[in-house]
């Protein structure tokens, strides 16, 4: 693994960038230093997310290394400093641990946990079956190499899982509950310029993009992913059924 | 860490209050009925529906009881301007979803505590056209209401002063009419509508119309453009009917049982007697009542329905047709996204502030019938990530790189109509909730007309986003709110309920919610939902105690009553154009 490339690069000078407390093109801002100006709840609510991640209760030891080593590769956290990367597997494993649905469940797909262990038992057997070591243990162009296989719904080498259940549904909730997590922290929303909690201040500046007054304007530098990653495309086609497979109160 | 305090809503919830909205708080101790007290309406779900029906008919002097499935929210101890944190909102709990098209269900269309839906709607409020009530008549599609847009529409001016609603002084499409209040300011997302749209010659309205304050109204600060519509309007500026009519409701001696459960609604005789449910501690209750209203909405109204099957209505109450929980509907939602060169930062205003409905009615010259609208919306970042990966297929460095870039994009939504169909169905499923009541079953598929009109409105709003100036434009294939399963009809032999929402086959048993439409238009339901609601409470109350004796039917329209609104609603806020 020693001459992996895993760090994004300079698309100008071509040098890796070096890991950031805050990735993205706000630099210097940071939504919780406005929490004083939130409504209690609020405060409390996001500061409890920060500060209080909740322990594994629902993974076993080696389904939780397994899952931590996926979502390394689902959303990459390398250009962050250790100390500023954001949990993921602990909020899936709450969500799990404590039944929190979405909603509801499609009828080709078993429940929620049944789902997940499924799924994980089939990519640990694939890393094995295509690389004679665990998951784990591969480089991360293996490993991309067997989730490229997923997101394409053309699993390989290929498992009986997805016999079972819909490959491109396995693969939706999962990447859904790594979002859902990542972008539900505060140090994600530094990253991509939200504005964040605005109650009771609320914003002012609706038009033309403009910053509120303690925001920060936008300062961009162009940036690829490391050469040999196969997650950097940014426009990854897909077949068509892969639309509108979640339930966010996003819309109408 | 140090701020400059700013005083006002920043104090700290006062202790004993309830709090609807930051100024408002419940009023009083809340009426509580004896347990074995038979009441004159039990109301099932306090929702849109619910909620005004409740409040009507305290009003009016009646013994009622709302029970609602979720919690009764204090708005500033409960309510969080944050995407995670409001998943308590929605009804979460287990639905089996199939078919050719299956929807997606809890956080996109289904609300769970009082307010119901209302709390999380983006709370856009066109009416439908007056061409909705008669879709079969005139194009051979679907049915035809068994009432006309004339017999709704002094409702629908009704609830536009009693949310209220803001929007343009002249809105061109349908029934041509005005706003209460006055339009709020724009946003970069509607900006985006606008110019994009004017550009190819399509009219738009702007900064409405919404069921948000654009001026403070009673006790009701106005929207302070903070983008968390959909996360429940901590501001209290966003109608939901939590603040908007529960308030007068309990004013008015209405009772409200949260956390109350409705597994059964009871027939003796040939006439519902009232409601088991389970309480708070998982305990089953029941509630005697005169007369029963199931306001559960498009899913749990017609699984209740199932549910309560009993000798004499084996296939479930109100279902001598075989109709209940057949023609359900979805909008078609496809959610347009455009890159642009500069910024736009779609989180703030509200997610709703701007629309076109140019291409709502059938056009002879397109392959289909009916048509769509065009809307703003504001996905917030985990609304926006997932929309990218399922529009773009990005995962990894791709998805945070195409994140990196949310506050370039900009957001527009189809609002499709899709007809009723008969194999679009909420059925019981094997799978059992917590209290071991079998859960929905929603099948769902699209047919040929809906395809052909997904996809022009899809392509038209690309237009408009490219004409607009965006440099990518991607979609997202979705839906959006949900109506029918429990339609009312003009027969006993192909509906559920009269037009007054009545059960063909029970006279005291009462269905009023989204789930009586026969077609919905490419209107958000929101509005006719509460209209309708008012209408039904003003008809339950000329007929008095006729309801809860007689099986007599009569069909004649409610006279419109002004005295039955919330305080501080009637005759506020004049529309420019009646």
């Amino acid at each position: 693994m020693s001459d992996e490339k895993k760090l994004p690069y300079d698309a100008v000078t071509g040098k890796d960038l070096p890991p950031r407390e805050t990735p993205g093109y706000y630099p210097g801002f940071s939504t919780m230093n406005q929490a004083g100006y939130w409504d209690d709840a609020t405060r409390t609510t996001v500061k409890k997310r920060l500060h209080e991640v909740p322990p594994i209760r629902f993974f076993s030891a080696a389904e939780a290394s397994l899952l931590e080593a996926m979502l390394a590769r689902l959303v990459p956290q390398d250009d962050r400093t250790a100390d500023r990367r954001i949990p993921i597997l602990p909020w899936i494993d709450q969500r799990l641990f404590r039944n929190e649905l979405s909603g509801f469940r499609y009828e080709n797909m078993p429940p929620d946990q049944e789902a997940y262990r499924l799924g994980l038992t089939a990519v640990a057997s694939m890393a094995e079956q295509r690389f004679s070591k665990p998951f784990g243990d591969l480089t991360v162009h293996q490993q991309e190499l067997l989730l490229k296989s997923i997101h394409d719904g053309e699993p390989e080498p290929s498992h009986d899982a997805w016999d079972r259940m819909d490959v491109d549904r396995w693969w939706a909730m999962v990447l859904e509950d790594a979002v859902s997590a990542y972008y539900a922290h505060p140090w994600a929303w530094d990253e991509v310029g939200f504005g964040g909690p605005a109650y009771p201040r609320g914003y002012m500046r609706l038009e033309n993009g403009l910053p509120e007054p303690w925001e920060v304007d936008e300062q961009r530098y162009e940036w690829n992913a490391p050469v040999d990653s196969l997650s950097g495309d940014t426009d990854a086609a897909l077949p068509p059924h892969h639309g509108g497979s979640h339930g966010h109160g996003g819309t109408h | 860490m140090s701020f400059l305090p700013l005083g006002g809503a920043f104090k700290k919830p006062k202790a004993g209050k309830h709090y609807l909205g930051p100024m408002q708080t419940l009023p009083g101790p809340m009426r509580t009925f004896d347990p074995k007290e038979t009441v004159d309406y039990a109301v099932i779900g306090v929702g849109s529906a619910g909620g005004v029906l409740l409040q009507r008919l305290a009003r009016a002097g009646f013994k009622v009881v709302g029970l609602e499935a979720g919690p009764f929210w204090d708005t500033e101890r409960d309510w969080v301007s944050d995407e995670k944190g409001s998943r308590e909102l929605y009804w979460n709990d287990l639905r089996i979803t199939g078919g050719t098209h299956p929807l997606a269900l809890g956080a996109n269309n289904s609300g769970k505590g009082v307010g119901g839906g209302s709390v999380h709607w983006a709370s856009f409020t066109p009416r439908f056209h007056p061409s909705d009530f008669e879709v079969y008549t005139r194009d051979g599609v679907g049915v035809d209401w068994p009432l006309s847009y004339w017999d709704l529409k002094p409702w629908y001016e009704l609830l536009e002063r009693e949310m209220p609603v803001a929007g343009p002084a002249w809105f061109p499409w349908g029934d041509p009419h005005g706003h209460p209040y006055g339009p709020h300011p724009m946003g970069a997302v509607g900006d985006v509508l606008i110019k994009g749209a004017t550009k190819l010659g399509i009219r738009t309205v702007a900064g409405g119309p919404v069921a948000i304050l654009s001026a403070s109204h009673g006790d009701r600060p106005h929207c302070i453009y903070r983008g968390f519509c959909i996360q429940g309007c901590k501001v209290g500026a966003k109608a939901s009917t939590l603040i908007t009519h529960v308030p007068d409701a309990l004013m008015h001696g209405a009772e409200i049982r949260p956390h109350a459960m409705a597994s059964r609604v009871v027939v003796k005789d040939g006439r519902v007697t009232g409601v088991e449910y389970f309480d708070r501690e998982g305990q089953p209750q029941f509630l005697s009542a005169r007369a029963v209203l199931v306001c559960g909405y498009a899913i749990e109204t017609p699984r209740l329905l199932l549910n309560s099957a009993c000798p004499g209505h084996e296939r479930g109450l109100s279902n001598s047709s075989g109709t209940l929980g057949q023609y359900l509907m979805a909008q078609a939602g496809n959610v347009i996204a455009g890159r642009f060169d500069e910024l736009i930062r779609m989180y703030k205003a509200p997610p709703a502030h701007a629309l076109t409905e140019e291409f709502y009615e059938t056009d002879p010259k397109r392959n289909f019938a009916r048509g769509f609208a065009i809307q703003t919306v504001g996905p917030l970042p985990i609304a926006f990530a997932k929309q990218m990966m399922a529009a773009k297929g990005v995962w990894g460095w791709g998805l945070r790189k195409v994140m990196m870039d949310y506050n370039h994009w900009s957001a527009l939504g189809v609002l499709g109509e899709i007809l009723p169909w008969q194999d679009n169905r909420v059925e019981l499923a094997d799978d059992k909730d917590r209290y071991g009541l079998p859960v929905a079953k929603v099948t769902f598929n699209l047919h040929e007309n809906d395809l052909r009109l997904i996809e022009f409105g899809k392509q038209k709003t690309m237009d408009v986003m490219r004409a607009a100036g965006a440099t990518e434009v991607i979609q997202e294939s979705r839906f959006a709110h949900l109506v029918g399963a429990a339609r009312m009809g003009a027969s006993s032999r192909d509906s559920v309920c009269d037009k007054f929402g009545r059960s063909w086959d029970i006279p005291n048993l009462f269905i009023c919610d989204g789930s009586v439409m026969p077609t919905q238009g490419s209107a958000n339901p929101g509005l006719t939902i509460q209209a309708l609601a008012a209408r039904t409470a003003t008809y339950l109350i000329e007929q008095g105690d006729a309801i809860f004796t007689s099986t007599a039917r009569p069909m004649n329209e409610p006279a419109i009553r002004y005295d039955q609104s919330p305080p501080f609603t009637k005759f506020k806020g004049n529309p420019r154009i009646a």
